[in-house]
């Protein structure tokens, strides 16, 4: 069963979908919570930034980075920081952030809706148990963590109706959706 | 001299041993070349080869003294019980009704990838070989002039990579159409901007300016020196990629003035820098103004300002052409390009998972890498991204063995 707790992460993080949805965004939003308390929020900004890796989690990585350096933490600090927390994201993390996500040694992630595109926590790799790699030294590959999915998942399915019917506006022009123009 | 084989295409998939594919028990018979229509139009519907479509039905064989032999594939032979009586009812009746006889062969289980294998296949019962239905250029061999260039480009990333104390990844995106250097980038982990080239707004012939590779040796170059077999044999530990996860013990220094990442790999620096000259030459087009006048304002995020900086900063250095175009009448929208469609990517080394998908994303055509990345490589040494058929974007990967020269050949 999941806990209240978990449904109220997600929620924020459905949140931060909406407002991507606002901006004419894929909405995926994601939080990242330390502690029990949020301590960075994201969401897509692939359109705006023209730069189609500017994903939620990395967008919230990034303000955490930037905090945490502000604060004067140095590297050994933040490594050890991730290993505390959670994220909770509304899709499957695609196999970059997943990826992303065990280079910084996350602790934990819950997902909504599962990618099965481009999913890289099971559906398509599973870089979050990444027993794939040879056996050499600890720093030639990422961490584990740990992963839940389904997490009010059809709220994000529904997003990403909502958004595909008004037409990706980002999309190249044969593959755009006429909805928009009926 | 340069030549082709110099350029290896990895493929999709893991290539199999030519003469050990894997192969699948059929049933088959020898049918009357006259009944052939209406047996395999009946075969096609109750035992379909849905898993085996690559598979010919029918196997014609030219017998001694001219006489005609059809050979036809009844059905699967279900693993470990060869026997008739498991097959389907309406095959039974098929099978009494003509009166065939039933016996067990092989056939390849995979679609032939090259045309060697489908020769091989054809061995065992004849497989249908269609080449790939997307051409991306180079697949099938460069031209003399396009290894040069290949070459070329390559050497500018290894030259890159080389431009610091410690040896690190780098990125070079070339537009291969105009022969234009989009954007270029080393590994910043440990500090931003610490590559001199970033985001070089190359012309046309910047790279052909300070390269010269070619076959022509530098006679004071020791080419066996010490130096350089040794840059050969370090352990690369600066090289992100190879070490993803070597930034979380790396020694403090709370009190560095400058930033560091973990993430920033040389490939997503090089994506960065292009999505931002992007942004720079073609201000406004698109179809959601609203979105980048707010990326305009003091609000944006952490991570996108230093690069707006530097946006800023290049924009004073862009060609004039290329900002006329855009304004121009005749200034097609085309002329922007869609992330980095049609672009190519020059790496050192084969990327992780991260920057491999990365570039899936930003759609880059083509990737170039010099050495494989066994620890965390994505593109055949660990994962094999290029042949993930549910993602929605796929590009041509080559690995470039660079002769022995181009390594070395670095005095700046």
């Amino acid at each position: 069963m999941t806990s209240p707790e978990t449904l109220a992460f997600m929620e924020l993080a459905i949140h931060q979908a909406r407002l991507a949805l606002d901006a004419l965004e894929v909405p995926v939003g994601c939080v990242i919570v330390e502690d029990g308390k949020v301590i960075a929020t994201g969401r897509n900004r692939t359109t705006e930034t023209r730069n189609a890796t500017r994903h939620a989690e990395m967008e919230a990585i990034d303000v955490l980075l930037g905090q945490w350096q502000k604060n004067g933490l140095s590297m050994a600090e933040v490594a050890e920081k991730f290993l505390n927390c959670s994220l909770y994201v509304t899709c499957e993390p695609c196999i970059m952030c997943a990826s992303a996500l065990s280079i910084l040694g996350i602790k934990e992630v819950f997902y909504g809706c599962s990618n099965d595109k481009f999913g890289g926590c099971g559906s398509i790799l599973s870089l979050h148990s990444s027993n794939t790699t040879p056996v050499n030294n600890e720093v030639s590959s990422g961490k584990s963590f740990k992963c839940t999915g389904g997490i009010m998942a059809s709220e994000a399915v529904l997003l990403f109706r909502t958004f595909y019917e008004q037409g990706n506006p980002n999309a190249p022009k044969p593959h755009r959706s006429l909805a928009r123009q009926a | 001299m340069t030549n082709n084989c110099l350029i290896v295409h990895i493929p999709d998939q893991q290539p199999y041993d030519l003469h050990h594919q894997p192969t699948e028990s059929v049933f088959a018979s020898a049918i009357n070349p006259k009944h052939a229509n209406q047996i395999v139009r009946r075969l096609n519907q109750i035992v379909p080869l849905d898993d085996l479509r690559h598979v010919k039905r029918i196997q014609k064989n030219v017998l001694e003294g001219g006489e005609i032999q059809l050979l036809v594939i009844l059905c699967v032979a279900s693993e470990g019980n060869n026997q008739l009586d498991s097959m389907p009812p309406h095959l039974q009746e098929l099978i009494s009704s003509y009166q065939l006889s039933p016996f067990i062969t092989k056939v390849c289980k995979y679609v032939a990838t090259s045309k060697e294998e489908w020769q091989e296949q054809c061995k065992f019962w004849p497989t249908s070989y269609h080449p790939r239905t997307y051409n991306i250029d180079g697949i099938t061999g460069f031209s003399e002039e396009d290894s040069q260039s290949v070459l070329k480009f390559m050497q500018s990333a290894v030259e890159l990579a080389k431009s610091n104390d410690l040896v690190v990844n780098a990125a070079v995106i070339v537009d291969p159409s105009t022969k234009e250097i989009i954007s270029s980038a080393c590994d910043q982990i440990y500090a931003w901007n610490s590559c001199k080239d970033d985001s070089c707004y190359g012309k046309p012939e910047s790279f052909s300016s300070h390269l010269n590779i070619s076959s022509t040796c530098d006679p004071h170059e020791p080419l066996h020196s010490n130096s350089s077999s040794n840059w050969l044999k370090q352990p690369y530990t600066g090289v992100a990629c190879l070490y993803i996860r070597r930034w979380a013990e790396h020694p403090s220094h709370p009190h560095s003035s400058y930033f560091w990442h973990p993430l920033r790999h040389a490939a997503t620096v090089a994506i960065e820098s292009s999505a931002a000259r992007d942004r720079n030459l073609f201000p406004s087009e698109g179809t959601n103004e609203a979105s980048y006048q707010e990326l305009d304002s003091e609000n944006a995020s952490w991570t996108s300002s230093p690069a707006k900086r530097q946006k800023t900063v290049c924009g004073n250095d862009v060609d004039d052409d290329k900002l006329n175009a855009c304004t121009q009448p005749s200034g097609q929208p085309s002329a922007r390009p869609y992330l980095c469609t049609g672009y190519d990517i020059y790496l050192v080394w084969e990327p992780c998972a991260m920057c491999a998908m990365a570039l899936v994303h930003q759609r880059i055509r083509r990737i170039f890498y010099a050495f494989p990345n066994p620890n965390a490589g994505a593109l055949g040494s660990v994962h094999r991204l290029q042949g993930q058929k549910s993602l929605n974007h796929h590009y041509a990967v080559f690995r470039v063995l660079l002769p022995e020269e181009a390594l070395h050949k670095s005095h700046v």
